[in-house]
Parts: C-alpha cells; sequence; structure tokens
C-alpha cells in the first residue's frame, strides 16, 4: 500500500466541506471494489481518501418519485439484485446485477463506483446510458445534473470538478410498453470482466411491433469509453421489428463504432459478438413482448 | 498515514482500537486479532480466500480498509464454533472430503452459511452461485457443493 491519508465524514454535509476544501489532493472512496486493488498497484497513489461508505443513510437508496427513477451512488450491486423497482421491464438491472463480480464483491460494490470509475469495462453504464441516465453531482453550496453521456468524458475521466460528489444516477422509467435486456460476454461466469456488453432498452407501440423507442448502449468502444449506439437505434425507431429491421441495425452498429482490440480479445471478435448480442436482445424483447 | 479511532463488534466482543488509515480490514483480523481463519490468497479480490460477514454481509476483507469498519459488527469462523449450522455445515464438510488443502475452506464454510442462512433449501445452481466468489484448486467444487446441499437437506429434515 502507498502511504495516504484518510478522511472519514462525520455526514453529507461534512463530507462536501471537505471537497470544497480538499478535492484537488482528495480521491473518493465508496465500496473500494475498484479502487482498493488499484491502490495496492500503486495505479493510485493519493494523498488523501475521502470514505463515504458511512454516509448510507443520505446516499443508498433506490426510490421512485413519479416517473424519475433515483439510485443513490451507495446502492449497491446487492441491493440492485434485491429491489422490487428494478424489475419486469428494467429488467436488465437484474441481469447485470447477476452477472457481476462475485456474491462478496456485489455485497461492496456500488453504483455511484461503478459509474465513477469510467473504464470500458463497467456493466453498469451502458445499463445506464441506455436509459439516457443522469448523474446528479453534489457540492458544498448546490448541486447540478448532468447527462451520464457528458459526464464520463474518457477513460477513468469524468466532467467532475474536485470539489463535486456524484451523489445520484437516474432516469425517466419510460411508459407503455417496454422491454429491457443484458448481455454480457466475459472467459467465466464469475468475477469475469466484460469482453463485450451490451444494453437495450426497447419500447413498442400497442400493435406490439414497431418501434416506439430504443436505446442500445455497450462497452469496449475504441478510444472511448461506453457508448450509445446512436445510428442503430435510428434504423431501429419507428420501423416494424423484424429480420430485416435488425439486420439493418446490425450494419448500422459495425460501422458506426470501432471496438477495441486488445489482450483479451481482437476487435474483430468482439464486433462479431456485438452483432450477436444485438440482435438477441432484440429477439428476446420481441418475445417478452408477446408473453414469452 | 493519519490514525483513525475505530470501534467494531469482532465475533461478538466490542472493541476499541487505533488503525492507520493505510490498514486493510484483514490485516486487523489477522495481525492484531489473530483471526487466522482468515487467509490472504490474491490481495485483490479475487479469489475471496479472506471473506467474513460485515453487518452479516459476505465480502472480501482484503478489499475493506479499516477505518472504514467504525460501527460495524464482523464475524469470522472463529466467532461461528458454537453455531449449530456452521457445526452441520463443518461435519458435511468432513464427510465428503470437501477439505483438502483446507487453505480455501473457512471461506467456503462463511459463503455455504450465508446461502443456507438465507435459503435453507437451496438448489445446486443457487450453492454454485453463492461459492462462485471463493477459488479452490484441489476439489474441482463437486465435493464442497455435496456438502452444502447434504447440509441444507439435514435442516429441512428438521422438526
Amino acid at each position: 500500500m502507498p502511504e495516504f491519508d484518510m478522511y472519514v465524514p462525520r455526514d453529507l454535509r461534512d463530507a462536501l466541506k471537505f471537497l470544497e476544501e480538499e478535492g484537488k489532493r482528495t480521491t473518493i472512496l465508496a465500496g473500494g471494489t475498484d479502487l482498493v486493488p488499484r491502490l495496492k498497484r500503486r495505479q493510485v497513489v493519493p494523498q488523501v481518501l475521502l470514505d463515504i461508505s458511512g454516509l448510507q443513510g443520505d446516499l443508498r437508496y433506490i426510490r421512485r418519485e413519479g416517473d424519475v427513477l433515483r439510485l443513490g451512488c451507495l446502492t449497491t450491486i446487492s441491493d440492485v439484485l434485491e429491489s422490487e423497482l428494478l424489475g419486469g421491464g428494467l429488467g436488465m438491472f437484474k441481469q447485470a446485477a447477476q452477472r457481476f463480480g462475485a456474491p462478496q464483491v456485489r455485497n461492496v460494490a456500488t453504483i455511484g463506483g461503478n459509474v465513477a470509475s469510467a473504464t470500458s469495462s463497467e456493466d453498469f453504464i451502458p445499463v445506464l446510458l441506455s436509459l439516457r441516465a443522469k448523474v446528479k453531482l453534489l457540492n458544498a453550496r448546490g448541486e447540478r445534473s448532468l447527462p451520464l453521456e457528458e459526464l464520463i468524458v474518457g477513460k477513468r475521466a469524468l466532467a467532475r470538478a474536485p470539489h463535486e460528489l456524484l451523489s445520484e444516477v437516474n432516469f425517466q422509467v419510460p411508459h407503455g410498453n417496454f422491454w429491457s435486456g443484458f448481455e454480457k460476454l466475459g472467459r467465466r461466469n464469475s468475477l469475469a470482466i466484460a469482453l463485450v456488453n451490451m444494453a437495450l432498452f426497447l419500447a413498442l407501440e400497442d400493435d406490439l411491433e414497431t418501434v416506439k423507442d430504443v436505446g442500445i448502449a455497450l462497452n469496449r468502444v475504441s478510444g472511448k469509453v461506453p457508448q450509445r449506439a446512436l445510428e442503430a437505434e435510428g434504423k431501429l425507431k419507428g420501423q416494424s421489428l423484424s429480420p430485416s429491421s435488425i439486420s439493418l441495425a446490425q450494419s448500422a452498429l459495425a460501422s458506426e463504432l470501432n471496438l477495441k482490440g486488445d489482450y483479451r480479445a481482437s476487435g474483430w471478435y468482439r464486433t462479431e459478438v456485438a452483432l450477436v448480442q444485438l440482435r438477441r436482445l432484440l429477439e428476446s424483447c420481441y418475445v417478452k413482448a408477446r408473453g414469452g | 498515514m493519519s490514525k483513525h479511532f475505530v470501534v467494531m463488534t469482532i465475533n461478538g466482543e466490542e472493541k476499541g482500537f487505533y488503525v492507520d488509515s493505510t490498514d486493510r480490514l484483514i490485516d486487523v483480523l489477522r495481525e492484531r486479532f489473530g483471526l487466522k481463519s482468515v487467509k490472504e490468497g490474491c490481495g485483490t479480490g479475487d479469489c475471496g480466500l479472506c471473506a467474513v460477514l460485515l453487518d452479516g454481509r459476505l465480502v472480501n476483507s482484503c478489499l475493506v480498509l479499516a477505518p472504514q469498519c467504525g460501527g460495524k459488527a464482523v464475524v469470522t469462523l472463529e466467532g461461528l464454533l458454537q453455531d449449530p449450522i456452521m457445526a452441520n455445515l463443518q461435519a458435511k464438510f468432513l464427510k465428503h472430503n470437501a477439505a483438502q488443502c483446507g487453505f480455501c475452506t473457512p471461506a467456503m464454510l462463511l459463503a455455504a452459511k450465508q446461502i443456507l442462512d438465507r435459503l435453507p433449501t437451496p438448489t445446486r445452481e443457487e450453492v454454485a452461485s453463492a461459492i462462485s466468489g471463493v477459488l479452490c484448486r484441489c476439489t474441482g467444487y463437486y465435493p464442497i457443493i455435496e456438502a452444502i446441499l447434504d447440509a441444507s437437506r439435514e435442516a429441512e429434515a428438521a422438526p
């Protein structure tokens, strides 16, 4: 372990005050499942850690207010797995949670930490991007909200000022007939780092054929962090879901995003997998829409 | 490095002590309190051998920093020696040869206890998933899964 100080705040106000004064030399610690191994490998050498993990009363919640679903940043992956608010059409949350790490990791790893880690393998970033989620950033004097897409500006890079705390992710729960799914390919079932993962949310018109709205987001995009597949979404919107529209969306996906190659898998392989994931997700939503 | 005074419950006893900002929970449990059932395998959260119950939830103690533990309750295998579910699990591990080198056994037993506390009669898949974060390099997992299922059947048969 490198040498660092730690500050354990009394409450949320105290944490924000600390960030106001010491934010520039501070790294925020929540569940620690990503940060602690990185500390150990000295990939991060912070001067001070601000431990927010004790602020559960303020920052650990899953609640619905009207059409908005709010997840406090300290919501654990196990909380997601056990929440009744994230079933049904939002089932991709449970699918992603099920494939996330292992029980010991799910019990401490947090949604806020997954988003703030901002790497191209995080499982919940595509899930939240597909729903066009927003994040809330608190500071000692107020708060601001911005789309998740704008928060993540690069690998492990956030548009968060040093005095701000990512306190919540939220999204509009779609109206009407909607379904969702999450696909992840890893080398094993447990503790797998995704080679490719993809989240899809699909809303259909009352005919259960025509695509009313669709969100597709995936990881491992070259030079980027997780990203939405806007062209593929455009090919589906307003169209009737069929083998030919699915195939058009696949071609759009293949041309708009360049998946990166590394020691885990080549870019070519990742692209092939992503195309299959897209088809499977669309087909499974279509089957679910028919009560399957 | 900063010093922190932490009060926490360790195997049912309340303790207050100073820790360094860089101490991990596993260091405190093994070095200060001599709880050597908690093993360090990888130290990066992959092997799960340092698993303990923190406020009733299975967590990897190598990923928790000690100053984070104020007000929490931690239970290691040493704290469950009088627990009937644990006694039954240990007997079944012996019966099924579920411990070979033994290094993963304390963590396996805690993972098993956690699933039986939540689901008294789990399916084979639920047992496999419950122990999926603990690596065993000897047994191939089958004897461990058999032992846990055997222990759960006994719980089912009991009045």
